[in-house]
């Protein structure tokens, strides 16, 4: 089409998206209130200058009339000029910008709110999910695989909480990627305040979602709520821990009954954090055994090409820690190392241990632990309980 | 006609002398009492003229006024009932006054005549001495703990016809006499029932106890229920030093005034160790009260204060614990008085690491970090920076119970608590504190030098652990006395390096 009517439906697009939001801050207009004004008038600006006689009787009275009020103290088009001042964009049912993937799953939200952009529906985009209280392998995992999800040029959706949620999107940030997150609050609040950083950064790097007002408080009902726009954005979903029973398990139903495919990371079976990963492998989830072969099986699956495909690692390799910094080791590093896992331990456990020909004291233990935490060997929880990366 | 006994009163745990003036004039028969004092005093009125009565004693009507100087000091107690009544003796001739120049009495009346023991002996009577007298009456039930003070004769008197009689009759007095005891012979006799070989594991803790009682510094252990906090914390008097004689007598003044002596108990010969309840208020702690009563900080001076459940102590109550931590004193205002009592203790707080106890273990602890983060700022920052040990304790497994890594006994541990401590008076002897724990920001360049090596590691552990320069300092007094501990006259790498697993 030529320019001119392409700004003239650019203009009208906005009119549009003006009025329905307008509409949606009415106090007492539901969803549904709004779509019964659109199929009845057509769009959402003549639904809003229609004389009250010609409302459908779905709308009753007194919304009509706390309408009207309202629309004589003021431009409606004000409020959404003030969005756009925010850098806030909107898009509703029914509009080009609203993500195709949306339409199709189980009560799609009337309208998004986002900063920076919504995923490309052309390149393959992953939800990477897992528990907020997660352990150091979640941790690592959930960092190695956004990483070299980011590195593939593969986009990465999730949401804001702390941990896996949060580290999953920052690590893609890290090498470039795009990365997407979901919020359970309205889009101008950073809940939980821990992610402040990311939330600063995700827009320019990708862009902040929200199906809720402005102003909304992040309130329990939200999560598992956004958590369906999470996986319907998505072409797969990855698990990084999980317990038995929790949050992501839900966030994976949901998944599941739009048609999408979900992997999980295994985890040692005596780990309550990853008795959920490990028994969706066991319910037919695909188990993820290595970044670099998660996302070959994924480009091979989503029949869509990505802006690119950098890998940092060789087939197979996990940076691990102790694997890299061996040949550093001393004797007495190497021991203390041996006693040590991703769980955090004292240092009483610890001592307790150690081989018997050991030779290394208590003293002797705490100089060699507080040596490796210098030197980055290994890692320390509030200086009491050691671990490894 | 007039007389004066000497007697002695307490404010808050310090004593003086008082004077208990009688008169006797012709006039309407009354019984006026003066000087500012308490109901409990006023009630002497009472006690002092049944007692008379029932020890055959009669005094013809008269107008008798008593006044007990300084006036303006506030008299509280019981113990003017015994001078009283003999001042009013001498005042009608009963007894010479040359006798009552230079002798202290005090005692509570019975109505049957009997002397009863007062609390706040030890001090007064050891005022008395300062003063220079050269006597003393007390209850017999207190002679005990008044035997303690060396220099003045002790006279306990069961009743008020001994009393009378020792007064009227010296080789009667002499008789009397009750021999002096030796504080340190008392000391001496130490048993304990507790040790801490008896604690299965728990290595660092151990080490960790050692350190703070070497260094007298306070100390708080994390570890989820059942760990052995509490054990730990119990077996911490068995291997601190035992008492000198000045601190035995400064720690029985106060158990003295507060009326926690006993004929068992005249005197206290072991380190205090006090583990009030967390539902414990902040007067209970701090003292104060209608008779400004010392608290259980103050009775735990020169011992143990171990707050178990720290976090769920009162906000105010772990804030009361400022002053004392900081000044070693606590001062308690009361209308137009404030009375500093001593509080030089040893705080060993526990705590769970977190509101169900099993904090970093991912597989049984399901708080959100917001609880944790909320749990633990029941802890108030300044409040951390006082405590210069935090040791994790670990929930023993059955198997490792049997260990074969045995620990040492609570003897080998006091030994060398009690080497690091040698080490410290010689190093403090010309400054006016006594441990490591009390070296201040501005006496780290004297008392605790670095040599190059040394100060090359504190400047990568600052940079690497991101420490503040408050626990830059503690490491250091940390590692002074695991120096000390070492025998070792130079703070060196290793010490450092251990200092710093404890810095929280």
């Amino acid at each position: 089409m030529n320019q001119e009517t392409h700004r003239i439906n650019e203009s009208f697009i906005n009119e549009e998206r003006a009025a329905a939001y307008y509409l949606q801050t009415v106090p007492g207009m539901k969803i549904r209130d709004i779509r019964a004004l659109k199929n009845h008038f057509g769009s959402f600006v003549t639904a809003l200058s229609a004389s009250e006689k010609d409302y459908p009787d779905l709308i009753s009275a007194d919304l009509i009339k706390e309408l009207k009020d309202r629309l004589k103290t003021g431009s409606p088009f004000e409020a959404y000029a003030d969005l756009l001042r925010s850098d806030i964009h909107y898009c509703m049912e029914d509009d080009p910008a609203y993500p195709l993937p949306l339409m199709n799953i189980a009560s799609p939200p009337f309208s998004l709110f986002y900063k920076g952009s919504l995923p490309d529906p052309d390149i393959p985009c992953v939800a990477v999910i897992g528990a907020r209280n997660c352990s150091g392998y979640g941790r690592q995992m959930a960092r190695e695989f956004s990483r070299e999800l980011g590195l593939a040029g593969i986009q990465l959706i999730s949401g804001l909480a702390a941990g896996v949620d949060s580290i999953a999107g920052s690590s893609s940030i890290t090498v470039g990627g795009r990365s997407f997150a979901v919020l359970g609050s309205g889009i101008d609040i950073c809940y939980p305040s821990s992610s402040k950083a990311l939330y600063d950064s995700t827009p320019a790097n990708g862009g902040l979602i929200s199906e809720y007002l402005p102003t909304t408080p992040a309130v329990g009902h939200h999560f598992p709520a956004r958590n369906r726009i999470i996986s319907g954005l998505a072409d797969a979903v990855l698990v990084v821990e999980a317990r038995k029973k929790s949050g992501t398990l839900i966030t994976v139903n949901m998944a599941l009954e739009q048609g999408k495919d979900v992997y999980a990371i295994p985890g040692r079976i005596n780990e309550s954090l990853s008795y959920g990963c490990n028994m969706l492998i066991r319910d037919g989830a695909v188990p993820a055994l290595s970044p670099f072969e998660f996302v070959n099986e994924l480009l091979h699956k989503i029949k869509k090409c990505p802006a690119s495909f950098k890998s940092s690692l060789k087939d197979g390799d996990i940076n691990r820690n102790n694997n890299c910094d061996d040949m550093f080791l001393s004797s007495d590093e190497r021991i203390v190392m041996s006693a040590l896992d991703c769980n955090p331990r004292s240092i009483s456990e610890i001592f307790l241990d150690l081989p018997e020909d050991s030779g290394i004291s208590l003293p002797g233990l705490m100089t060699l632990l507080t040596n490796m935490v210098m030197h980055h060997k290994i890692k320390c929880l509030d200086s009491s309980n050691y671990y490894l990366e | 006609m007039y007389a004066s006994v000497i007697s002695g009163g307490l404010s808050g745990i310090r004593s003086f002398l008082t004077r208990v003036e009688v008169d006797i004039s012709r006039g309407l028969p009354s019984f006026e009492m003066v000087g500012r004092l308490s109901s409990e005093v006023r009630e002497a009125r009472e006690r002092v003229k049944v007692a008379m009565l029932n020890c055959g004693i009669t005094i013809p009507p008269s107008k008798i006024t008593v006044n007990i100087s300084p006036a303006s000091l506030h008299k509280t107690g019981t113990a003017y009932d015994l001078p009283i009544a003999i001042g009013i003796l001498s005042a009608i001739g009963e007894i010479p006054a040359s006798v009552l120049s230079d002798i202290v009495i005090i005692g509570e009346l019975g109505l049957n005549g009997e002397v009863r023991r007062v609390s706040g002996v030890l001090p007064i009577i050891s005022a008395a001495k300062k003063q220079g007298l050269k006597q003393c009456i007390v209850p017999a039930s207190n002679a005990s703990e008044a035997a303690y003070v060396d220099g003045i004769d002790i006279i306990p008197v069961s009743d008020l016809d001994e009393a009378v009689k020792s007064l009227q009759n010296s080789d009667y007095l002499s008789s009397l006499v009750f021999s002096h005891l030796s504080v340190e012979d008392t000391i001496k006799e130490q048993r304990y029932s507790l040790d801490f070989s008896d604690i299965a594991g728990q290595e660092a803790c151990k080490r960790a106890a050692l350190i703070a009682a070497a260094g007298f510094h306070h100390m708080l252990i994390t570890g989820p229920p059942g760990s052995g906090k509490t054990m730990i914390a119990k077996r911490m008097s068995t291997i601190m030093p035992p008492l000198t004689p000045e601190e035995c007598l400064d720690i029985s003044t106060i158990y003295s005034v507060t009326g926690l002596l006993n004929e068992e108990t005249p005197l206290i010969t072991k380190r205090p160790f006090l583990n009030p309840h967390h539902t414990t208020t902040r007067q209970a702690l701090a003292g104060g009260g209608a008779n400004s009563r010392p608290g259980l900080i103050s009775l735990a001076h020169k011992g143990i204060l171990f707050m178990d459940e720290f976090p769920e102590f009162s906000r105010e109550c772990i804030e009361t614990l400022r002053e004392p931590l900081e000044d070693k004193t606590i001062q308690i205002s009361r209308m137009q008085n404030t009375y500093e009592y001593p509080a030089d203790i040893m705080l060993i707080a526990a705590a769970n690491p977190c509101p169900c106890g099993y904090y970093p273990d991912r597989n049984l602890c399901n708080c959100s970090d917001s609880m944790i983060a909320r749990y633990r700022s029941k802890i108030s920052g300044p409040m951390k920076d006082r405590i210069d040990i935090i040791v994790r304790a670990e929930k023993t497994d059955i198997d490792k119970l049997s260990s074969k890594k045995s620990g040492p006994t609570s003897l080998e541990l006091r030994s060398m608590v009690m080497n690091a401590r040698f080490m410290q008076e010689e190093r403090y002897k010309n400054s006016d504190i006594s441990y490591n724990s009390e070296i201040s920001v501005a006496m780290i360049d004297e008392y605790l030098p670095l040599g190059v090596p040394e100060k090359e590691y504190m400047k990568d552990i600052y940079r690497n652990m991101n420490l503040t320069a408050r626990s830059y300092h503690k490491i250091l007094k940390v590692a002074r006395t695991i120096a000390d501990i070492e025998n070792s006259h130079y703070i060196k790498i290793p010490h450092l390096a251990e200092a710093v697993c404890y810095r929280g």
